[in-house]
């Protein structure tokens, strides 16, 4: 959808569309009944709901030339950050929010880093490690004879941490000293430290908070309905269209990822431009780690391991290239939903486990091959 | 004839993967399984020689009871997630019953309340579950893994004098089978005087993982007059480690659970003990279980599958062998 309209848009995922149906047709024939039912269709929609949110932000920044390898670390985070926030006797819509801004501070900080903000990064980085520990040992000073308030020492010392980062990064602004960074190294290197601060958040220990069946309801079966959680997929992936494909800014986007140096010339603001796509990738991973930390109801810092590349596999099914320039959020979702389906028909045929992985890896080489042959052909023709 | 077809597609997709062995742990017990009631069990993975054990011994007592017993584990070791969506898929299948070994005491306790509630008997086996069993959950089959763990302990106190120091190298955040397991080697160890040098390092799901972790230990190991490793794949990687670091047979070891390598290493020296459970009489009466809820028989709602020692000493006993395989 390079710039064009809906009618070039809708064409795009008529490839995936078609990767999706003959998979489901597959495992139709082969699954019979157990497959057909609605029951197994609302959990396989349930069960593509993380990922999914995960790959439109994805879609969003391969659209812009980038990538990110850190999006399963993201929402590891993030997960951590609302469990903590459960357990220190939050709200759950508090904690989702927690939870959502940790995923978008990553992003934004990813975003930072590409576009050569380093520096900033480092001094707003140092900035709050610096208030967050003057404002833990004075917490724990005040605090310490009273003996409690340990979790409300441990927000304040967070919520200055932020404070003094946001300063720190807002007053160095005018910093003209950039490097920038490949977004594959700089992801690559998150994709261990974020999962390494998702293990030190919890102390090396997952992290349980008390039963919450308002949280876990977002990922329960509805039956008709359909979960809550689906709604919420379909609704990020409604709203990252329409920006995407009707606003000027995501049509910035996609010029940028066709090809930056243009985009550049013509006037727009690439910085900004790549900082924000990097910062949507993060909220959207966010939401995504709500939506796990809802579905396993503990914080696991081991969890969505692989998830990056799920993500990038979706949107690469779904039309995106890797080239950047050209994706599809609906061709997204339904990549994301190939996979599902692969996981659930194998599941069902009883394949072990080596068969299913070697399936799934067939079925994304298989999926993305025949839709660039369609392509072939009709730029042929 | 679609149906024929795909069926033919598939399959010559997946004879192509590879035709050379057909994997003997995750079919289902064949034969006219069409009239038996479908059971599933659910390991926490598939890979480890302990888990093969426990098909083994699922698919026996499968055999013998009549019910199709359909093996599945998460694709990744540690993947919690997946294990949600497994159990998840095999409860909207409506299978007669499903046998779990919980990844997450707290995660999968959800998912283990709706099978309950759609009706569907469901046994916990290897590592606890939050709730009551015989309430929340049917029964839970395992290995006490406390006296275990306390057994270890106290052969490793034996072997280095009764002082000394010694490393604990965990397996897994959140695994509560190998936890119960520390705990009771760090209380025993404690108990007979030894000095813990190591306590909050975690091996990892596999033996790559905690072979590196164990040689980041290098330094404490050369230190260390005995070491202490909760599971097999932790186990297995601080045997490779100690032999890297040219420590093999110098420090007292003792390990959990059992494989070749392992057998290996308790024969020629490398390892002084391994602690054994019984992961297919962990099959075989997680199994029983649900047959016997199936036909509406009362069922204890906690089983011991036994820990034994194995030295150099007692591994040729029939009794020992049979678990070292």
């Amino acid at each position: 959808m390079s710039g064009g309209g809906g009618r070039r848009s809708a064409w795009r995922s008529g490839g995936p569309l078609l990767g999706l149906g003959a998979t489901w047709l597959l495992f139709a024939a082969s699954a019979g009944a157990p497959f057909l039912t609605w029951a197994n269709h609302e959990l396989m929609l349930l069960q593509t709901a993380v990922v999914g949110v995960a790959a439109v932000g994805a879609t969003w920044i391969i659209v812009a030339g980038g990538i990110d390898l850190a999006v399963g670390s993201t929402i590891a985070v993030a997960g951590m950050v609302g469990a903590l926030a459960l357990r220190s006797g939050l709200s759950w819509p508090a904690a989702a929010a927690a939870t959502t801004l940790a995923g978008s501070l990553v992003g934004f900080v990813i975003g930072a880093l590409v576009t050569g903000a380093l520096l900033r990064v480092l001094l707003a980085g140092g900035a709050a490690l610096v208030a967050g520990w003057l404002a833990q040992t004075m917490g724990a000073l005040s605090a310490g004879e009273a003996g409690a308030g340990g979790d409300l020492v441990r927000w304040v010392a967070v919520a200055a941490g932020v404070a003094a980062a946001l300063v720190a990064w807002l007053a160095s602004a005018r910093l003209r000293w950039s490097l920038p960074l490949s977004p594959f190294i700089v992801t690559l290197g998150l994709w261990g430290a974020l999962r390494g601060l998702a293990k030190g958040l919890g102390g090396n220990q997952p992290v349980y908070f008390p039963r919450n069946d308002d949280l876990a309801a977002l990922m329960l079966p509805r039956t008709a309905l359909l979960p809550i959680g689906v709604w919420v997929m379909i609704a990020v992936a409604a709203v990252a269209a329409f920006v995407l494909r009707r606003t000027v800014f995501g049509r910035h986007v996609q010029a940028f990822g066709q090809n930056r140096e243009a985009a550049r010339l013509s006037g727009i603001e690439v910085v900004g431009i790549e900082r924000r796509v990097y910062a949507i990738g993060g909220l959207c991973a966010g939401v995504a780690g709500v939506l796990q930390l809802s579905y396993l109801s503990m914080g696991d810092p081991t969890t969505a391991q692989g998830y990056e590349l799920k993500a990038i596999a979706a949107a690469v099914i779904g039309g995106a290239s890797l080239a950047g320039g050209t994706g599809s959020i609906l061709g997204t979702l339904l990549g994301a939903l190939v996979m599902t389906v692969v996981d659930n028909g194998c599941t069902k045929l009883e394949f072990d486990n080596w068969v299913q992985d070697v399936a799934t890896g067939a079925i994304i080489v298989g999926a993305v091959a025949l839709d660039r042959l369609r392509q072939q052909r009709a730029a042929a023709r | 004839m679609l149906r024929a077809l795909a069926l033919v597609a598939v399959s010559s997709l997946l004879a192509a993967c590879g035709s050379d062995q057909p994997a003997t742990t995750d079919k289902p017990v064949s034969g006219d399984a069409t009239a038996a009631p479908r059971v599933a069990v659910i390991p926490k993975g598939t890979t480890h020689v302990f888990w093969q054990a426990v098909a083994a011994g699922a698919k026996d007592a499968g055999a013998r009871t009549g019910l199709n017993v359909v093996w599945k584990g998460p694709l990744q070791e540690n993947d919690r997630a997946q294990q949600i969506q497994l159990v998840q898929q095999f409860v909207s299948e409506g299978v007669a019953g499903i046998a779990l070994a919980p990844l997450d005491h707290a995660a999968l306790a959800p998912v283990v309340r709706s099978a309950k509630n759609s009706g569907i008997p469901v046994v916990i086996f290897d590592s606890d579950l939050d709730g009551t069993p015989g309430v929340d959950f049917a029964s839970f089959v395992a290995t006490d893994n406390r006296a275990g763990g306390e057994l270890a302990g106290q052969r490793l106190a034996e072997l280095v004098g009764g002082k000394g120091k010694v490393v604990l190298l965990r397996y897994q955040v959140g695994s509560a089978s190998t936890e119960a397991r520390e705990a009771g080697f760090l209380a025993a160890a404690k108990a007979a005087g030894l000095e813990v040098l190591v306590d909050n390092r975690y091996a990892g799901a596999t033996i790559g993982e905690a072979k590196n972790t164990a040689l980041n230990l290098a330094d404490h190991l050369q230190q260390a007059h005995g070491v202490f490793c909760s599971n097999e794949s932790a186990t297995a990687g601080m045997l490779q480690a100690l032999d890297q670091l040219g420590l093999r047979g110098k420090v007292r070891f003792v390990g959990f659970d059992s494989s070749p390598p392992l057998v290996d290493g308790l024969r020629d020296g490398g390892i002084d003990a391994l602690v054994v459970q019984d992961p297919r009489k962990m099959g075989e009466l997680s199994v029983q279980a649900l047959a016997d809820l199936i036909a509406k028989k009362p069922v204890a709602p906690k089983v011991d599958t036994g820990a034994v020692l194995a030295t150099k000493a007692n591994m040729d006993e029939p009794a020992v062998k049979r678990l070292l395989q």
